[in-house]
C-alpha cells in the first residue's frame, strides 16, 4: 500500500447538469497515475479525490477535469 | 484562458452557434433557396423536406443539428459505455434518425433545444446550489498569526493549533478559537444565521468565517482548516445535499426501467405503424429529465436555504420527516428556560430579620453545596453585598431535601417542607403556605431556618425565554398539533412554565428514560415526532424521536454531527421556521414530479393524437425542465416573515453576550443580565 504518499484532495465545480456527468470525470480523474479513487458528489458539485500529490498535482487533477469539460477549484475543506 | 477561449468553453456558445445556424439557414431558405447537391436522403414519404433537392438551407440546418447534437451523441456514447440508458441516448436517436429520413429541421430543432435547455438547466441549477457556494465563500484565505511578536499575515490553512491570531476591525476570523485579549464584535451570520453582532471578550470563543464588525481580538487557535465549525458546517451541508431522500431512491429505480420502456414503445409503435417519425417523436418526449431531477433540485435548495439561516438539517430524507412533523417534544431547561437559575424571591418570616439577613444566612450555608441551587443564592448574595467570607462547618445535604450546615455556631437549614417535618420544626411562621404560593408561579422555594426557627424563604427560578410563547405559537402556526414539555422538575413548577408558554402538554419529574417514554408514546399515537433537547440527558429521547433536534449547535462539534437538525443559533424560533422549510420543501417536490409525469402524459396523448412534432414536443419537454427548477428556487427565497429582523436593523451595531454551548455558568463578575436587553430589541424589531 502506497497510502503514506496519497493526499486527499477536494475540488468544487461549476455546471454538473446532469448525473451523467460524474461517470465521464470519475473516468478523466480516474485515469491519471497516481489517482487511487475519485468520488463525484453531483447535488453538491464537489470531487473528492486520493492521490499521490508527488505523481499527479492538484493543478493536474484541475485540468482533467477541464478536459472533461467543467471547471473545478481545489478547495480547502 | 483568452477571451476567444472563454467563449468557446462556455456553455452557452455551442447552443448559440446552433441557433444562429438554424437561423441562417431560414434566412436562405426565404431568399436564396438554391440548389447544392441532388438529393441523396432516403425517402421518407410526406415527411421529407418535400422538395426534391438538398438546398444550401439544408445544409445549414444539418450543421445546426450536428453542432448542437454532437455532444449529445458523445456523451449518449460514453453513457453507454457505463452501462447508462439515459436521455442523451434518446435524444441521439431521435435525432440521427431525423436526419436519416431528411428532416434536417426537426434534428436540428431538437438538438438544439436540448443543448440550451441543458445550458439553461445548469445555469439554473447553479443558482439553487449558490446557497452552498454562499458558505464556502464565506471561509476565510489568510491570516495574521502573531510569531515571535512579529505579526506575520499566512494562509488560513497554514495557521497552526495554539497559535495566536490578530482579529482586526471588518477581518474575518480565520480559524476556531478562543479569545484570550481584546474585546470586539463579531458578526457571526455565516454561522448561527443571527445577523446582530456578538460582543465578544476574554474567554469568548469565535468561530473561522466570522466578521469583525469592530474591535481587535487575539485568538488562540483551537480549530483550523477542515476542523472548524464552518468546515464541519459545509460538509454536513454536502454530505445533505448527497445523501438521497427516500422519493428520490424511488425515482432513480423508476427511471432505470422508464428510459429503456421508452425505447421498446418507440420501436413497438414504429413497427405497428409503419411512421418512423411517430416512433422518434416519442423518443424524445418520453426523455424523463424533469422527473430525475425534480427531488435532488428541490433538496439542494431546501437544505442550502436551511443552512444559510442557520439550520443544519441532515438529508433529504429528514427533510421529508420534517415536513411531516405533528409533534414536538421540547425539553424545559435550555430551551424553554435560559438554563440558568436566577434568585427571584426573599421572603422574610421571622420578627428581627430582614431582606439581607434571611439571603446571607442561606448564602453562608449554601456556600459549601455543590447543588445547582446554590450557585444563584451565593451569586445573588454577593451582588447585593451581604455575603459571608469563610465556609461553613459541617454541611450536610439531605438529599432531595436540602442541607444542614454549621455557620458561626449556629444550625442552619436551608430546603423544602420535608426538611423541616424531618428536623422536628412544627412552627413554620407560614413558609409552608408561602412555599406552595412561589412554586405556583414557577419557582423553587427554600426555607431558611436558624437554630429551629424558621427565618423566611428564598426563591430561585429559571427564566422563561422571552420568545418561548412565540416558538410555541408559531409551531402551532407552521401546522404541529402538538408542542409537549418534558421536564425533570415538579409539577408546579412545570405547569407554571407551561401556562406561560402556551405548551400543549406537561410532562414533569422525568427521568431520562422516562423522557424516551413520552416520546414513544407520542409516536404510538401516531405523531411523527421532533424531540428539541441538549443532546446529554436527552440522548434517549433524541434518538428515539423520528427527528432530533439541537439547539445552539455552533459551539458543539458532536450535535453537528449527531443531531438530525441542528439549530447553529441559540434562537428558538428557528425551529418553527425549520419546519415549515422542510413542508414547503416537501410540497415543491410533490409538484415536481406532477409537473413532470403531467408533461410526459400530456405529451404522449398529443402525439397519439397528433399534432405535437419532435421539436414541438423536445420544447415543451425542456420548459418542463426549467419549471421545474425554478419551481424548486422559489424556496431559495425569503419567507414573507423572516425571523431576524430586516436588513436595516440587523446591520445596525448591537452588542449582545456570547452564547456558548457547553461552557461552563459564568461566574459572578460576568452576571446573565445583559442578555436581556437584545432579546427585546429583537422582538420589537420584528413587529
Amino acid at each position: 500500500m502506497s497510502t503514506a504518499t496519497t493526499t486527499h484532495t477536494i475540488l468544487r465545480a461549476e455546471g454538473f447538469s446532469c448525473p451523467s456527468c460524474v461517470a465521464k470525470i470519475e473516468k478523466q480523474v480516474g485515469r491519471l497515475p497516481g489517482v487511487e479513487s475519485v468520488q463525484v458528489h453531483f447535488a453538491s458539485a464537489r470531487i473528492e479525490v486520493h492521490h499521490d500529490a508527488s505523481v499527479t498535482t492538484v493543478d493536474d487533477l484541475v485540468a482533467a477535469v477541464a478536459k472533461a469539460g467543467y471547471t473545478a477549484r481545489p478547495s480547502a475543506f | 484562458m483568452n477571451p476567444v477561449q472563454k467563449v468557446v468553453r462556455g456553455k452557452w456558445f455551442i447552443p448559440g452557434l446552433s441557433g444562429l445556424l438554424i437561423l441562417a439557414s431560414l434566412l436562405v431558405d426565404r431568399t436564396i433557396g438554391g440548389e447544392l447537391t441532388a438529393r441523396w436522403w432516403i425517402d421518407a414519404g410526406a415527411h421529407a423536406t418535400g422538395s426534391d433537392v438538398f438546398t444550401l438551407a439544408d445544409l445549414l440546418m444539418l450543421l445546426a443539428a450536428v453542432v448542437a447534437g454532437h455532444q449529445i451523441v458523445v456523451k449518449a456514447v460514453n453513457a453507454l459505455l457505463t452501462r447508462v440508458i439515459g436521455i442523451d441516448l434518446l435524444v441521439s436517436v431521435a435525432a440521427i434518425g431525423a436526419v436519416l429520413i431528411g428532416n434536417f429541421w426537426e434534428a436540428a430543432a431538437v438538438t438544439f433545444l436540448f443543448a440550451i435547455g441543458h445550458a439553461l438547466e445548469a445555469a439554473t441549477l447553479n443558482k439553487t446550489r449558490s446557497a452552498l457556494a454562499e458558505l464556502v465563500a464565506v471561509a476565510p484565505d489568510f491570516a495574521i498569526v502573531l510569531r515571535d511578536g512579529e505579526q506575520v499575515e499566512v494562509p488560513a490553512g497554514q495557521v497552526a493549533m495554539g497559535e495566536i491570531v490578530l482579529v482586526k476591525n471588518g477581518a474575518k476570523v480565520p480559524v476556531d478559537g478562543q479569545v484570550v485579549a481584546g474585546t470586539g464584535a463579531i458578526d457571526e451570520a455565516s454561522i448561527t444565521g443571527e445577523s446582530i453582532p456578538v460582543e465578544k471578550a476574554k474567554a469568548d470563543q469565535v468561530f473561522a468565517g466570522t466578521v469583525s464588525r469592530g474591535g481587535f481580538l487575539q485568538v488562540l487557535a483551537t480549530g483550523i482548516g477542515a476542523d472548524t465549525t464552518l468546515a464541519r458546517i459545509i460538509h454536513r451541508v454536502e454530505e445533505a445535499q448527497d445523501a438521497k431522500a427516500k422519493t428520490q431512491a424511488f425515482i432513480d429505480r423508476f427511471s432505470a426501467w422508464y428510459t429503456p420502456a421508452v425505447m421498446v414503445l418507440a420501436v413497438v409503435a414504429g413497427l405497428i405503424s409503419g411512421d418512423v417519425v411517430l416512433a422518434l417523436t416519442l423518443l424524445v418526449i418520453g426523455c424523463p429529465g424533469a422527473l430525475v431531477i425534480s427531488i435532488p433540485v428541490a433538496i439542494v435548495a431546501g437544505i442550502g436555504r436551511a443552512a444559510r439561516n442557520g439550520i443544519l438539517i441532515k438529508g433529504g430524507e429528514f427533510l421529508e420527516t420534517s415536513a411531516r412533523i405533528s409533534a414536538v417534544a421540547v425539553d424545559k431547561t435550555g430551551t424553554l428556560t435560559e438554563g440558568r437559575p436566577e434568585l427571584t424571591d426573599v421572603v422574610v418570616l421571622a420578627p428581627g430579620h430582614d431582606r439581607a439577613s434571611v439571603l446571607r444566612w442561606a448564602a453562608a450555608a449554601e456556600a459549601g453545596s455543590e447543588h445547582p441551587l446554590a450557585r444563584p443564592i451565593i451569586d445573588a448574595a454577593r451582588a447585593e453585598g451581604v455575603a459571608t467570607e469563610g465556609i461553613p462547618e459541617g454541611v450536610t445535604p439531605v438529599p432531595g431535601k436540602g442541607i444542614v450546615a454549621e455557620v458561626e455556631g449556629r444550625r442552619v437549614r436551608i430546603g423544602n417542607p420535608p426538611l423541616l417535618e424531618e428536623h422536628g420544626i412544627t412552627e413554620d411562621n407560614g413558609a409552608g403556605r408561602a412555599a406552595t404560593e412561589l412554586a405556583a408561579v414557577g419557582r423553587t422555594p427554600m426555607i431558611v431556618a436558624v437554630d429551629d426557627t424558621v427565618i423566611g424563604l428564598v426563591a430561585v427560578a429559571d427564566r422563561i425565554r422571552e420568545d418561548a410563547p412565540e416558538m410555541v405559537r408559531r409551531l402551532h402556526e407552521a401546522g404541529v398539533d402538538k408542542v409537549v414539555m418534558l421536564t425533570g422538575d415538579t409539577r408546579l413548577v412545570a405547569e407554571a412554565i407551561g401556562g406561560a408558554t402556551g405548551i400543549d402538554e406537561i410532562h414533569a419529574s422525568l427521568l431520562p428514560e422516562d423522557k424516551l417514554d413520552a416520546v414513544a408514546r407520542l409516536q404510538r399515537d401516531g405523531h411523527t415526532v421532533a424531540m428539541v433537547g441538549d443532546g446529554v440527558n436527552d440522548a434517549p429521547a433524541l434518538a428515539t424521536a423520528d427527528i432530533g433536534v439541537a439547539m445552539g449547535a455552533a459551539g458543539s462539534a458532536v450535535a453537528v454531527e449527531t443531531a438530525d437538525i441542528a439549530l447553529m443559533g441559540d434562537n428558538l424560533l428557528k425551529l418553527p421556521e425549520a419546519i415549515s422549510l422542510a413542508r414547503r420543501t416537501a410540497r415543491v417536490m410533490r409538484q415536481n414530479i406532477a409537473i413532470a409525469l403531467i408533461t410526459v402524459v400530456v405529451l404522449l396523448a398529443g402525439v397519439f393524437a397528433g399534432g405535437v412534432t419532435m421539436s414541438i414536443g423536445m420544447l415543451v419537454h425542456e420548459v418542463s425542465v426549467l419549471v421545474v427548477i425554478v419551481n424548486a428556487m422559489r424556496l431559495l427565497r425569503n419567507q414573507t416573515r423572516p425571523t431576524v429582523p430586516g436588513r436595516p436593523a440587523a446591520r445596525r451595531y448591537r452588542p449582545r453576550r456570547a452564547w456558548h454551548a457547553g461552557s461552563p455558568v459564568p461566574d459572578g463578575d460576568s452576571a446573565p443580565a445583559p442578555r436581556r436587553a437584545p432579546r427585546a430589541v429583537r422582538s420589537s424589531a420584528r413587529r
